[in-house]
């Protein structure tokens, strides 16, 4: 009896240690066996390699871009979710919770706040994570699909952003809605009925507000966290970041498997099923480190980092609320969000080519980047010599595409006509 | 590394800190725990002393659903003592909401009760704001994007620093007073009353739309120009129509602060519906357009035969036609010098011109007023009766007296009212236009007017002699240039073309392609390119000039072109006779000879 006893109180005495580790299923790693073992075992670590090339980690390469995204992505699941308890997709009552989160919401300012910067952030982080990788040259085979979703995933950055621009149903959503669904309708044949698709209506109303609603919390965040975990996968699969190919001789790789007819009658691992490169315990490629803790100290450093600059931008400056929504009294000039100034200003030129001729081109053209150039040399460095025209008319378009945006921001008054900001 | 991960979750630290601690810590709890503490101290009564004792801050709130859209209003929350007579002699925000009989509050057993109970109507019904808002710069308004900052009090950055002290004053509440108390001569609302009568007398309305008061269609509706302006914008818009739009052509009247004061105030009150307003009675307003308002607020005047002009003169004495107009020595610096009317036009004229005023000036900017013709024959008849003319001295003073109020000091069509005249003053400087037009032609219009603007006939002012003298006096001081002889150009004498079906549809193809840039697909001297033009394109419709002009003048005008204006000379683009004379034909028959538009020469 007391040995049971005994035991039971035993079982309670160890009980944490017990829940610790049936959690844990390793200690905190002190020899490199463990070190695998940790990354290999824990759900959230199981996406890192076990063993990361030293290049990965240098920050003057990635600086980290597309980690900042992706936290930028949960800062605003979190805080966006936090919102949607207080907001109602309605043109009575939006407005008005607006002014509750402003005015007597606990935290409602600062979560409006970290909401709104977050999204402006991850527009622009998303950009130069894109230009990061084509700089790089790092969307050339095996990365080449990688960067197709790379470009969807920025276009649903963008459609995102857009659509959580019209739910405060102010004066500013209201007409940069009003304006970028009319860019919509500029495109050939379908333009009409895309944007009465994205409206409900002849104009942005209450059909408008629900569609953008549901859009923005539900169906965009869906398929973006669908393709961001397949945009994370395929890093995996396609060998880690890119980086520089090695000289001459030396062995690329410690091991490489190498594709063999199946033979039906023989029996295989799982292992042996799998082709291309892969990293395995035990055969330690050259110039790697391991995960634990090196990658994640500095993923753990992008985090703090990104956390930092968007509760001190928070703090320091309220989200814009303006007017009511007065459907009578348009502002002069009405603008899109920022990010669509560039094309607004180029609508102001063309509205066919601006809106819809030539930023289709450049998205096709992103698109079809990988495809159209299939030089394998210049990857993994930064303005690789070898990459100089790719690089230069991307540069060119990068620079054209900023411009337009700050001439759309600062420079265009009343009428569209040419202001001096000072 | 380490040290950098520290650094960061220090600040991410800190800042939570900071927020919680803005969280936790109101400004508004501060107030009502100073409220507490003070109501402890006032309490005469155990009950009173216990009603404070143990209550901790809160949120207040009024829900307020009896005055249009739902209304929350959290303002107690700070003014907490708002209804507390005891706090009437401390600061704000722990200030009694003061009692006055103005209000309607009444005295009870010695005790105060106010006629507009707090939950009944709320605080942003009366005095706008923020209601829902509980840090000060928000509820208050101070915040430029909020349309309704408190009436009176509160001033939002951005507005012109100028007029900041004439926008602080408690008046400015009535209008929110006349959202309900809307009968004429309720003594709360005297100032949106004064605004009233003043939008009448300044014939704002003329001009104005405002539902159920007036019916103008020259400028913006006014019906809710409280609800989409802030006091700031309406009393920038009286004080310089042009400071804010350049093309505004609504003039600028002198008037004294109290004046503007009561137009805001009134215009305030102005936002489309009101509470007090049913449905079935919207509706009647809607059919009748409330023109019988407008008759109710202008009098018509009963006119006697045999005093005609004494009525008359009465009448436009009394209808400030001196807003605008000059006469003897009232000035409004707006419209034309009436002061001898009765020279330059006759009384059918003046009559046709008040009925409708671009029935006789097609592009006039004078609003067509709507008295009855008996009241418009008499106003005629006065104005009629002023024909004295002017002593006439020396070249130089005739130009300052008669010419300078349109063409000018300078003579360069830059007059005072020259910017609401259309077509504008012609610029004398322009010596291109002046000396290739012959002296004849000059000395013609200057005698006999320009049909269809507002250059009068002089010729009962101004002999030939005299009228010769002013022009030598243009040319030697404003042209300069010394005039050479005018070699008439090889036109037609008249349009050698007849006019039939087939030449007026070539004629208006001709124009489409090479006249409607600049007169305009309508021929009415609006096309696109005409904002960069001065003089401006003529306004091919003004079937006065049009008729006036023989084809001769066209022919010229077109083939050769019109010198110092934007007229190019078309034979060098190939236009022939015939082209012309098609082109011609159109022109002519968008303005049918008439009696109405056939000019009767004032000699």
């Amino acid at each position: 009896m007391s040995a049971k006893k005994q035991s039971v109180l035993a079982n309670v005495r160890e009980l944490p240690s017990n829940l610790w580790h049936s959690i844990f299923r390793n200690p905190l790693p002190h020899n490199d066996v463990e070190r695998s073992a940790t990354s290999f075992t824990n759900f959230f670590l199981h996406i890192h390699p076990v063993k990361v090339n030293k290049n990965t980690l240098r920050p003057i390469y990635t600086m980290g871009l597309g980690l900042m995204s992706f936290f930028l992505f949960v800062i605003l699941v979190v805080s966006g979710i936090l919102l949607m308890f207080y907001y109602v997709p309605s043109t009575e009552q939006a407005y008005d919770r607006m002014l509750d989160l402003r005015g007597s919401v606990a935290f409602g300012t600062f979560l409006r706040n970290m909401h709104r910067w977050a999204a402006h952030g991850m527009v622009a982080v998303v950009f130069f994570h894109m230009c990061r990788v084509f700089f790089t040259g790092a969307y050339k085979r095996p990365r080449e699909f990688n960067w197709v979703l790379g470009v969807v995933l920025l276009l649903i950055t963008l459609f995102l952003s857009f659509t959580g621009y019209l739910l405060p149903w102010d004066q500013l959503a209201f007409w940069a809605i009003t304006v970028g669904t009319a860019i919509a309708g500029y495109a050939p044949l379908i333009g009409k009925q895309i944007r009465f698709l994205l409206l409900g209506d002849a104009s942005v109303g209450q059909e408008a507000l629900l569609r953008f609603y549901v859009l923005h919390v539900a169906l965009l965040p869906a398929i973006a966290t669908l393709l961001i975990a397949i945009h994370f996968w395929r890093i995996r699969k396609d060998g880690g970041l890119s980086r520089p190919a090695r000289a001459e001789g030396k062995p690329e790789l410690s091991i490489s498997v190498q594709a063999v007819e199946l033979d039906p009658k023989r029996t295989y691992g799982l292992q042996g099923l799998v082709r291309g490169p892969l990293v395995k315990v035990g055969n330690v490629p050259e110039n790697s480190v391991y995960s634990w803790p090196n990658l994640l100290i500095a993923e753990l450093f992008a985090l703090v980092v990104t956390l930092a600059i968007i509760l001190i931008v928070s703090l320091l400056f309220n989200a814009p609320l303006e007017e009511p929504v007065n459907v009578m009294h348009p502002p002069n000039p009405a603008k899109a969000p920022w990010y669509f100034l560039g094309l607004q200003e180029m609508v102001s030129y063309s509205a066919f080519w601006g809106g819809v001729g030539v930023p289709g081109l450049f998205v096709l053209l992103l698109i079809l980047t990988p495809y159209l150039d299939r030089s394998p040399g210049g990857v993994g460095l930064w303005f690789s010599r070898k990459r100089l025209l790719a690089n230069t008319v991307f540069l060119t378009f990068v620079i054209v595409n900023i411009a337009f945006i700050v001439i759309g921001t600062f420079f265009r008054g009343p009428n569209w006509s040419f202001v001096t900001p000072w | 590394m380490r040290l950098a991960l520290a650094t960061g979750a220090f600040v991410i630290l800190i800042i939570h800190g900071l927020v919680f601690y803005k969280q936790f810590f109101h400004d508004w709890e501060r107030n009502q725990y100073a409220y507490f503490d003070q109501a402890r101290g006032l309490a005469k009564t155990e009950v009173e002393r216990a009603s404070v004792t143990g209550r901790s801050p809160r949120i207040e709130q009024l829900i307020v659903t009896s005055f249009g859209e739902t209304r929350v209003d959290r303002c107690e929350t700070c003014h907490i003592a708002a209804d507390d007579p005891r706090f009437a002699n401390y600061a704000e925000p722990l200030k009694t909401h003061p009692y006055s009989t103005a209000l309607g509050d009444y005295q009870k057993d010695g005790r105060w009760e106010r006629r507009h109970k707090f939950e009944d109507f709320g605080c942003t019904v009366c005095h706008d704001g923020q209601g829902r808002g509980l840090e000060p710069g928000y509820s208050h308004g101070e915040d430029p994007f909020w349309p309704d900052p408190l009436l009176g009090y509160i001033t939002q950055p951005g507005w012109r620093k100028e007029y900041l002290p004439a926008l602080k004053n408690k008046i400015y509440l009535e209008a929110n007073c006349a959202q309900c108390h809307t009968e004429e001569g309720f003594s709360g609302t005297a100032t949106v009353e004064r605004g009233r009568k003043l939008f009448f007398a300044n014939n704002c309305f003329g001009c104005h739309r405002i539902e159920g008061l007036s019916d103008g269609t020259l400028a913006p509706d006014l019906s809710e120009a409280g609800k989409k302006y802030k006091i700031d914008y309406l009393w920038g818009k009286i004080d310089d129509p042009r400071a804010s739009s350049p093309t505004s052509f609504m003039p600028k009247f002198n008037l004294p602060d109290e004046d503007k004061r009561a137009l805001v105030v009134f215009l305030k009150s102005r936002k489309g519906r009101n509470f007090s307003e049913t449905e079935i009675q919207r509706f009647r307003l809607h059919l009748t357009g409330g023109a019988e308002l407008v008759q109710a607020n202008v009098k018509p005047v009963d006119v006697r035969p045999g005093s005609e002009r004494e009525t008359g003169e009465k009448l436009v004495s009394d209808r400030s036609c001196t807003a605008c107009h000059k006469l003897g020595d009232r000035d409004g610096g707006i419209a034309p010098d009436l002061s001898f009317e009765g020279l330059m036009r006759d009384n059918d004229w003046i009559f046709e011109h008040f009925r409708n005023p671009r029935s006789r000036v097609p592009d006039s900017v004078m609003p067509s007023f709507r008295y009855t013709d008996a009241e418009f024959h008499a106003m005629s008849a006065d104005l009629d009766s002023l024909q004295s003319a002017p002593p006439i001295g020396a070249p130089a003073e005739t130009f300052h007296a008669l010419c300078e109020r349109c063409h000018g000091e300078k003579g360069d069509g830059r007059g005072k009212i020259a910017i609401y005249l259309d077509p504008s003053p012609r610029d004398l400087t322009k010596a291109a236009f002046i000396n290739s037009k012959p002296v004849e032609r000059l000395l013609h219009s200057v005698r006999y007017g320009v049909p269809g603007t507002s250059m009068p006939v002089w010729g009962k002012v101004l002999d030939e002699q005299q009228a010769r003298a002013v022009l030598e006096y243009v040319f030697a001081t404003f042209t300069k240039e010394p005039r050479h002889d005018v070699k008439p150009h090889n036109v037609p004498e008249s349009n050698p073309v007849p006019s039939s079906a087939g030449s007026i549809a070539r004629g208006e193809a001709t124009f489409v392609r090479r006249c409607s840039g600049c007169h305009g697909k309508k021929a009415d001297g609006k096309g696109p390119n005409s904002i960069d033009l001065l003089p401006r394109p003529r306004n091919l419709r003004n079937s006065w000039f049009v008729n006036a002009v023989e084809d001769r003048r066209l022919f010229d005008s077109i083939l050769y072109g019109v010198q110092g204006t934007a007229m190019p000379a078309w034979i060098d683009y190939g236009l022939t006779n015939d082209n012309v004379g098609d082109v011609i034909n159109f022109i002519r028959s968008m303005n049918r000879k008439s009696k109405e538009t056939t000019y009767a020469s004032a000699n």
